[in-house]
């Protein structure tokens, strides 16, 4: 709605006359300043106020070359006047939905009513032929005549996402990494917003199947780094990390379940735990925090992902705020072991060359080598998030073949042998490097080798 | 169950076994929080709806979504079928902050807007009655004039003891009255408009009848290629020359068997 401000509609007699040392500027100055500005419609006078009939003051531009700093803070002052002295004038608008908020300023879990909800098209869910009778419960009733949809119940949507968000931050305040993923059109801004406020990982297009299962060859290249209990990066472990695949996530937050049924059957053979939106026709086994509301409004789906973003931003400032006072969090296996001294000397360059001889050597031996297995180092090391040194550190010289860099700089192809699990579900765990986010203590190697 | 997989539901219990199977030696983060938050339990079927007379033959509604109904449904379903083009005017679903029941009042009458008291009328007890007009109008002056509003009006008039027929009168003739000043208000602007220098593009009938007109010379384009196909098919079938007259007389004028001339002259 817009409200008209009936009193002030002329400008003329609604501004007041700027401050005093403003004028006594502008006055001092206007000897220098002689071209002045022309307004031919009369209303030169519109800063000064009144109709005193003075010399213009509404100066937009100067021709004076030398433009001190002097003039660009007159100008500077000049304009906030203007601004401040006009804005009350015209209409003004109540307040209302801007699109554009839901990602620049998203909402957080105390805002969530059934008010938002409802506006956000939360509650429309698909046609009753069409719906999963396991959800049932979420379902508030039957609307229509002719095509009769379901109404998912605003009450268990807001007291799942309530959940959900105090999952988030729990899982952001232990150091967990969260993966934000909604392949659908126009999700890609709200959960790459979630993701940053939550310190996690985004995924806006099509999940590669084995991404988590077979993630050494699909995600074998990205990049991977150590950062200690303040998030800083910490050098010396890039030898390491050659060998490791990409780092699994903690938390899965799904916003489009039936397009990624795959990521999420993934999650659960991997054991991760997953937050979906789930609408009427979804299947509620697959997540384990499922958050009843309509996946098809890109304005309700902007609105949960605002909301698990600002949760896992909450999570983060705990977790960094305990972290900088020293409470440092439980340990975790990331079977990295403390970079030697040369490790974390060497210049860059021949850093770069270690690694080179290293890759190469490992092609051609199979085995790592220069494996140094000492603590005492002083440096917390950050924890990987779940697993540690898998089968092939049981002391057994076995060719890493399920480890086996991907081109790892020589011409030479690294054959790969079929991953296969041993029935347990959580085998690959050892396998898995991971951007150490804790700071931990640094585990000897026996207390390791003695898992599995 | 067969077809169904809990292991989601189950990542505590999973993390746990393995912890104590010392297959991994640190719990993984979330272990704690999901402890202390465990997911909601699922596949569970509570009762929606009262059961049905007991004794009866048909399958029990008892676990089904229940069906909304609201005493305005029967409304509009009375004032759409009186009124079935309001349905096709466009209207506007898209809400700022779900509150739009406790903002609009429908006590006050749809015509709202043409009925200001004149300035400075007072009534009786010396309340300044366009002031009072003045304030509620600020208030109410957002509210949509459409066929929903209809529905609300009456439906307040309803609850307020109006009889049902003398009710929706009464709706009717307000929405009937404001939608005429609309109306006319919006012709004279574009009137004036026009009046005064303004041009207008094609509405949409103009702009049906463009595309009529566009696809009607597409077909006519392509009949007029399928008649010259039809009629060398038609020619080939007799001998001579290519000619525009009946097929008996062409095939009197003699010529070589099977018409490949006339084909190729075509």
């Amino acid at each position: 709605m817009i409200l008209r401000s009936l009193l002030l509609r002329h400008g003329r007699a609604a501004l007041s006359k700027p401050p005093t040392p403003f004028r006594s500027w502008r006055r001092h100055l206007a000897s220098e300043v002689e071209q002045t500005y022309t307004n031919s419609h009369a209303n030169q006078n519109y800063i000064a106020g009144g109709t005193s009939g003075t010399n213009a003051q509404a100066v937009s531009s100067l021709t004076t070359p030398s433009a001190s700093s002097d003039q660009i803070k007159l100008d500077w002052e000049f304009f906030h006047h203007q601004k401040s002295t006009t804005r009350p004038l015209g209409t003004s608008l109540t307040p209302h939905y801007k699109p554009h908020e839901l990602l620049s300023n998203p909402p957080r879990p105390e805002d969530i009513t059934l008010e938002l909800l409802l506006a956000s098209q939360a509650h429309i869910g698909h046609s009753t032929s069409l719906w999963h009778p396991a959800n049932a419960k979420y379902i508030f009733g039957v609307r229509g005549r002719e095509d009769p949809i379901h109404i998912i119940s605003l009450d268990a949507t807001a007291a799942y996402l309530r959940r959900a968000c105090k999952v988030v931050r729990g899982v952001a305040e232990r150091g967990g990494l969260v993966l934000f993923v909604g392949s659908r059109e126009g999700q890609a801004g709200c959960v790459v917003k979630a993701a940053k406020l939550a310190g996690g990982c985004h995924l806006f297009t099509k999940w590669i199947p084995g991404s988590i299962t077979n993630g050494q060859q699909i995600l074998g290249k990205c990049a991977k780094r150590v950062v200690n209990h303040l998030d800083e990066s910490v050098p010396g472990f890039e030898k390491q990390l050659l060998r490791r695949a990409a780092v699994k996530p903690d938390l899965v937050v799904c916003l489009n379940m039936l397009e990624n049924y795959v990521l999420l059957h993934e999650c659960a053979l991997n054991n991760i735990p997953t937050v979906g939106v789930l609408d009427t026709d979804c299947n509620p086994t697959w997540v384990t925090y499922p958050i009843p509301a309509n996946d098809d409004s890109l304005r309700c789906v902007q609105v949960i992902a605002g909301v698990l973003g600002r949760a896992g931003e909450e999570g983060q400032a705990a977790r960094l705020r305990s972290a900088g006072r020293g409470d440092h969090p439980a340990r975790q296996d990331h079977g990295l072991e403390a970079p030697s001294e040369e490790d974390v000397d060497a210049t860059p360059l021949e850093r770069e060359m270690a690694l080179l001889r290293a890759a190469e050597a490992f092609e051609e031996e199979g085995v790592v080598a220069g494996r140094e297995g000492e603590d005492g180092e002083a440096d917390h090391v950050d924890a990987s998030l779940t697993g540690a040194g898998g089968p092939e550190e049981d002391g057994v010289d076995v060719p890493y073949e399920r480890d086996a860099p991907i081109e790892g700089g020589a011409d030479e192809r690294v054959e790969f042998s079929p991953v296969v699990d041993h029935g347990s579900k959580v085998g690959d765990e050892g396998e898995w490097a991971t951007k150490a986010e804790h700071d931990i203590e640094q585990k000897p190697g026996p207390e390791r080798r003695e898992r599995s | 169950m067969g077809r169904y997989d809990f292991a989601p539901q189950r990542v505590h219990a999973h993390a746990t076994q393995l912890l104590a199977q010392k297959r991994i030696a640190n719990p993984p983060p979330w272990y704690n929080i999901i402890a202390a938050i465990p997911p909601a339990e699922r596949l569970t079927r509570p009762p929606l709806q009262r059961s049905q007379r007991p004794g009866g033959k048909k399958a029990s509604r008892l676990f089904k979504p229940l069906r909304l109904q609201y005493e305005e449904d029967r409304l509009r379903w009375d004032y759409f079928n009186d009124h079935p083009w309001e349905l096709a005017k466009p209207r506007v679903v898209l809400e700022d902050d779900g509150r739009d029941a406790e903002k609009w009042d429908w006590s006050i009458p749809l015509d709202h807007a043409l009925n200001r008291p004149k300035s400075g009328a007072t009534s009786e007890e010396g309340v300044r009655l366009d002031l009072e007009w003045d304030g509620i109008h600020a208030q109410q002056a957002g509210r949509p004039i459409n066929g929903e509003a209809v529905v609300q009006r009456t439906n307040d008039l309803l609850n307020s003891g109006i009889p049902s027929s003398h009710a929706s009168t009464i709706a009717l003739a307000e929405f009937a009255r404001h939608q005429h000043y609309t109306e006319t208000s919006l012709r004279v602007a574009r009137e004036e408009a026009l009046a005064t220098g303004a041009f207008f593009g094609p509405g949409p009938l103009e702009i049906g009848m463009m595309l009529e007109d566009r696809q009607y010379e597409g077909w006519r384009q392509w009949a007029e290629k399928e008649i010259v196909a039809l009629k060398q098919l038609q020619g080939s079938a007799y001998t001579g020359q290519g000619v525009e007259g009946s097929g008996q007389d062409a095939a009197l004028e003699g010529g070589t068997v099977g018409g490949e001339e006339g084909l190729a002259k075509e």
